[in-house]
């Protein structure tokens, strides 16, 4: 078992398996057992097809697993009903996808406010903790601007404010900076730090090295195994 | 509910040529389940008010040619009926309850103070008041005493009445001329398309002399229900006359006969097939509709995969799903459905006012009822409409529709 044993344990993963059936049966996770601790700033990286993705889907509720078990803040991801699961990620889980998954006809305003509309607040109240977001994330005059109208780093930091908008317990992201240039990565990677610092825990799955070394810890991942796992050295000094 | 509102008229806006194009679509269906029914009911109105002006269980007899010869006799003889034909189809034909007749003397103009009026009149029957449906404005019709008493009355149409006399209150007690001859008006009568005037028949028979030739029976038929045994009474009438006047039974120019009963039963059979026939045909359009709607609500489901992934992965519950897609197919189906029923209607009124009775049309409108039933009909169609597409869409695993682009 690799990870941080702590009563602040937010991911707790005990023997996950995970096999893709079909003509030749795809076993692409192989007893990961994992820790993730309250205010982690995580990496999860591996090469192309090394299981990263996966792990990531089952860990925001998005895919089964075949066994093992799985604790989210201390409650048990295991055969889930669909309600049940689409309740969790919206309560627990704020996702923040390499394609930003932004949609295209709502503003920023909108979108950020999507999942407040899924547990039934009022539109007033939803715009207006969907305003703070965008203001958080220096983007209150684009609020009314629709995704097709921003550059790719304004995207995702709109995706990013929807993702913190219900103030889950986790920010799940995967590849966040994959589809922009250094600069803008660099800026998206700050304001994950930023919102680590406030307190929040995020993994982020990642093949590239810049961005897993400005991650706390990196959990590195290959052929469906965890390889190991390594504080950087920035988080190292740090500490 | 306001919120999923707002959602739908987002998701519509977006795709609004889609939405158009299913909408027409929808409304084209109603439109002609409105128009079609619409104009059933004027043909079935044009029926009924005909009925009403028309004595259904009567038999009507006018005599004719012949056209075959019958012992001896070469084709094309005139044939006239007479009075006693009356009686003896009383007696023989067991359906016939009653007759009368009519004979029309023409040639002559009836004279009033105004204006005249050319042409002639009918001689009859009190009963003629019936078997024609003339509806008594003023005064009252031939009666019995007339006839007993040869009194030289005379009943007009109340068109006739104004023309001859200015107006119709002028008319009753007063004298019309005709056949050199001076007639007091005691009825004024209304009636669709009848507009003759009509004496006493002895009275007339009385004038003229009298060979009891009549131009037409009217024969009242009751005790029976089908159209075949109408069928049957005319035939037994026909064959009381072929033999009484020497025709062939089969000859049917002889004496024409107009069985309203006959008519009145196939008619009532051919409007209620046309009925049914007007509800299968729009009910096979309003189907192609909702199966239309359904195809672009399964494409529109499948464009939406990614987002319907993205809402889901954020906290959208399939039952959100399946609520706004549900939704979203009964407001584009309500919505149009109604485009359909307003335009519909609109289309009724301007043919009620252009299509006339003639044409066989007559107040060619639907009531509010069928209206709220196709409302009804509309919103549970578009349910069913969006229901499997729904379905369909909360099938998809979101991480499948995370990844579908």
């Amino acid at each position: 078992m690799i990870g941080h044993l702590n009563e602040e344990t937010v991911i707790s993963l005990r023997d996950i398996n995970k096999t893709y059936p079909g003509a030749v049966p795809l076993h692409v996770l192989k007893d990961i057992s994992l820790d993730i601790r309250k205010g982690e700033l995580v990496s999860i990286m591996g090469a192309s097809g090394s299981g990263k993705s996966t792990l990531l889907n089952i860990l925001g509720i998005l895919d089964n697993y075949d066994s093992g078990t799985y604790m989210l803040d201390g409650t048990a991801i295991r055969d889930l009903s669909e309600n049940r699961a689409a309740e969790l990620r919206n309560r627990m889980i704020g996702f923040v996808f390499q394609s930003f998954n932004l949609i295209s006809y709502k503003n920023a305003l909108e979108n950020v406010a999507l999942p407040l509309f899924y547990q039934g607040i009022g539109r007033k109240k939803r715009n207006r903790l969907a305003m703070e977001q965008l203001e958080r994330m220096g983007l209150a005059d684009r609020a009314h601007h629709l995704p097709g109208e921003l550059s790719g780093g304004q995207k995702q930091r709109v995706a990013i404010a929807r993702a913190i908008v219900t103030n889950p317990s986790l920010i799940l992201a995967d590849e966040p900076t994959g589809a922009l240039d250094s600069i803008t990565s660099g800026e998206v990677m700050g304001v994950f730090r930023e919102l680590n610092e406030s307190g929040m825990t995020i993994v982020i799955v990642t093949h590239d090295p810049g961005v897993g070394a400005s991650t706390n810890r990196i959990i590195r991942i290959a052929d469906g195994r965890i390889e190991g796992s390594s504080d950087t050295p920035d988080f190292k000094k740090e500490q | 509910m306001f919120d999923l509102f707002r959602e739908i008229s987002q998701t519509i806006k977006n795709n609004r040529s889609r939405t158009i194009l299913t909408g027409l679509a929808v409304a084209w269906g109603i439109f002609m389940l409105i128009v079609l029914l619409g104009a059933a009911r004027g043909v079935v109105n044009n029926f009924n008010d005909f009925s009403s002006d028309s004595s259904v269980n009567y038999i009507n007899i006018w005599s004719g040619y012949t056209s075959l010869p019958y012992k001896g006799y070469r084709d094309g003889r005139r044939i006239r009926m007479k009075d006693s034909d009356m009686d003896e189809i009383k007696g023989e034909v067991k359906a016939a309850t009653d007759a009368s007749i009519s004979a029309t003397a023409s040639g002559f103009n009836i004279n009033g103070p105004k204006d005249y009026i050319s042409g002639g009149f009918n001689a009859v029957y009190p009963g003629a008041q019936r078997s024609e449906r003339l509806k008594m404005k003023e005064g009252r019709f031939i009666n019995t005493r007339d006839l007993e008493e040869l009194r030289r009355s005379i009943v007009l149409h109340t068109d006739n009445a104004e023309l001859l006399f200015g107006s119709s209150e002028k008319a009753l007690g007063n004298q019309v001329r005709a056949m050199g001859l001076s007639w007091k008006v005691v009825g004024i009568y209304s009636h669709r398309w009848r507009k003759d005037s009509y004496v006493p028949y002895a009275t007339y028979k009385s004038i003229t002399g009298g060979d009891g030739k009549v131009d037409e029976m009217n024969i009242k038929i009751g005790g029976i229900t089908t159209e075949e045994e109408a069928l049957a009474t005319e035939k037994e009438i026909r064959e009381v006359l072929a033999r009484r006047h020497e025709f062939d039974p089969a000859d049917e120019n002889a004496v024409w006969i107009w069985n309203q009963f006959a008519n009145y039963l196939s008619q009532g059979q051919a409007i209620v097939y046309l009925n049914l026939a007007v509800w299968v045909i729009g009910i096979l359009t309003l189907l192609t509709g909702i199966v239309g709607v359904s195809n672009i609500m399964f494409v529109s489901v499948r464009e939406r995969v990614h987002e319907i992934g993205i809402r889901r992965a954020i906290g959208a519950k399939p039952r959100s799903i399946i609520m706004q897609i549900l939704t979203e197919s009964v407001v584009i189906t309500t919505l149009f459905g109604y485009i359909g029923i307003v335009s519909g209607m609109a289309l009724l009124q301007v043919l009620s006012k252009v299509l006339t009775d003639e044409l066989g049309f007559s107040n060619p409108t639907v009531d509010i009822t069928i209206a709220l039933e196709v409302t009804v009909a509309l919103i549970a169609a578009g349910a069913l409409a969006g229901l499997f597409p729904a379905l369909k869409a909360t099938k998809v695993k979101p991480v499948e529709a995370l990844h579908d682009e």
